[in-house]
């Protein structure tokens, strides 16, 4: 486990210089929507929050924190304090693969695909779309939080914003419920799940649905997710803790405890796979950290784009 | 010996609403939460209702294991919000450091 101080240090000093956990320029990180011909004006603004794209580098840099975090040697060299900074900016953008980032692009693009198709009329200004900050609330930086709320706040406000449609449940609990609460601004804020109107016949497929807590938990949306998947002709298995009662894929302890994030994702893929169905989520750090743990998850998006095709 | 404040609960409202003395000390939190074992994060709420600070101090680093997953505050029967006391313990420790 690393020091929790010296963490909160390196991504709140982050934050604070780039609005990024990882000090690394947005331009290196949000280049999915220049092949999308997205309007810019809307019923709604698109506000992904970075999370979907930030992933990669958190794969990345949680691979190496993981590699020091019990070192035997670390109690005679300071490499617990030594490691985390160097997996921050340029440096993590340069050794993160262009695979995964790829990847990542792919969810938002499919994302993008099933709102179309269901009519939904967005915009979507990059200079706008910022990272929530949750991060810091979590780890209990409220001021570095609200300090950056309050900036993100100020711009979409600054920009006539109202109302946003996000694509993580991260960024959804921030919009939706601390920014109101903690930066004075209120939007009306929506997962893109819950207004689209699509149909297919699958029938015949079961998919395990793992609920990510902020979306199962805090913001009750676990049915939104299944009546979308129901639309498309899909049947939806619950595992034995879901909706309210989901447990945690362990993503959230990887920033402090790569092992800890592990062992907790691992028993989460126990209680999924029991099942034997195509397990489905819809938060990037769940996918991330329950393929870590072993299992074959599919995000949401995916699910819903490839139901179109043969819809 | 550790010293106690038993004003302790009414001093962390400044770092965010907790109903930690709503707490009967059942366990459920324990029995639910997904980290391993042990008695967290009941013993923390507990600690925090008797003012033990240098306790909750020592075994500080514990409270960033927590996943702020809520889970926890789901299932308690008191409504003591414990997932809630825990992030509202690690804010009191975060603003500390920023100040040092
Ligand atoms: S916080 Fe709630 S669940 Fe945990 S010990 Fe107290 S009363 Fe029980
Ligand atoms: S919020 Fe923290 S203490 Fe509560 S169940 Fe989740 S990990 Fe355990």
């Amino acid at each position: 486990m690393y020091e929790p101080k010296d963490i909160i240090a390196i991504l709140a000093n982050n934050v604070r210089k780039t609005m990024s956990p990882f000090g690394i320029p947005k331009s290196m990180v949000n280049g999915w929507w220049k092949e999308e011909s997205l309007p810019r004006n809307g019923e709604t603004l698109l506000v992904t929050g970075l999370m979907y794209q930030l992933v990669p580098f958190i794969e990345t840099a949680t691979t190496w924190l993981a590699r020091y975090e019990d070192a035997k040697w670390a109690e005679y060299l300071p490499y617990s304090r030594f490691v985390p900074p160097r997996l921050s900016g340029l440096g993590l953008a340069m050794i993160t693969p262009a695979e995964a980032k790829r990847k990542a692009a792919g969810h938002l693009k499919n994302i993008v695909k099933a709102m179309r198709a269901s009519g939904r009329r967005f915009g979507y200004q990059p200079e706008l779309d910022e990272y929530s900050g949750i991060l810091l609330y979590d780890l209990g930086d409220q001021e570095g939080f609200v300090r950056h709320a309050k900036r993100v706040a100020a711009r979409l406000k600054g920009a006539g914003v109202t109302s946003i449609v996000t694509v993580d449940p991260h960024t959804t609990y921030a919009l939706k419920v601390l920014y109101p609460k903690y930066a004075d601004a209120s939007f009306e804020v929506r997962a893109y799940f819950e207004d689209l109107n699509l149909s297919g016949a699958h029938a015949g497929e079961t998919l395990s649905i793992h609920d990510p807590c902020f979306y199962g938990r805090y913001l009750e949306l676990s049915g939104a997710s299944r009546k979308a998947l129901g639309n498309l002709g899909y049947a939806c298995a619950d595992a034995r803790r879901s909706g309210l009662f989901t447990s945690c894929c362990g993503g959230p302890a990887e920033s402090i405890s790569p092992k800890l994030a592990s062992r907790i994702g691992a028993k989460r893929v126990e209680a999924l796979g029991g099942s034997g169905e195509r397990i489905v989520t819809m938060c990037p750090i769940c996918l991330h950290n329950l393929e870590k743990a072993g299992a074959d998850v599919t995000d949401l998006s995916t699910v819903l784009a490839g139901g179109l095709k043969t819809a | 010996m550790s010293a106690v404040n038993p004003a302790f609960l009414d001093e962390l409202e400044a770092y965010g609403e907790n109903a930690g003395a709503l707490c009967f000390n059942c366990g459920t939190c324990a029995a639910v939460c997904p980290l391993d074992g042990g008695h967290f994060p009941r013993k923390m709420i507990r600690y925090a209702q008797i003012g033990a600070v240098d306790r909750i101090r020592e075994e500080s680093r514990e409270l960033w294991r927590c996943l702020h997953c809520g889970l926890c505050t789901q299932t308690c029967p008191r409504g003591a919000n414990p997932g809630e006391v825990i992030l509202t313990l690690k804010r009191l420790f975060a603003a500390e450091w920023r100040k040092s």
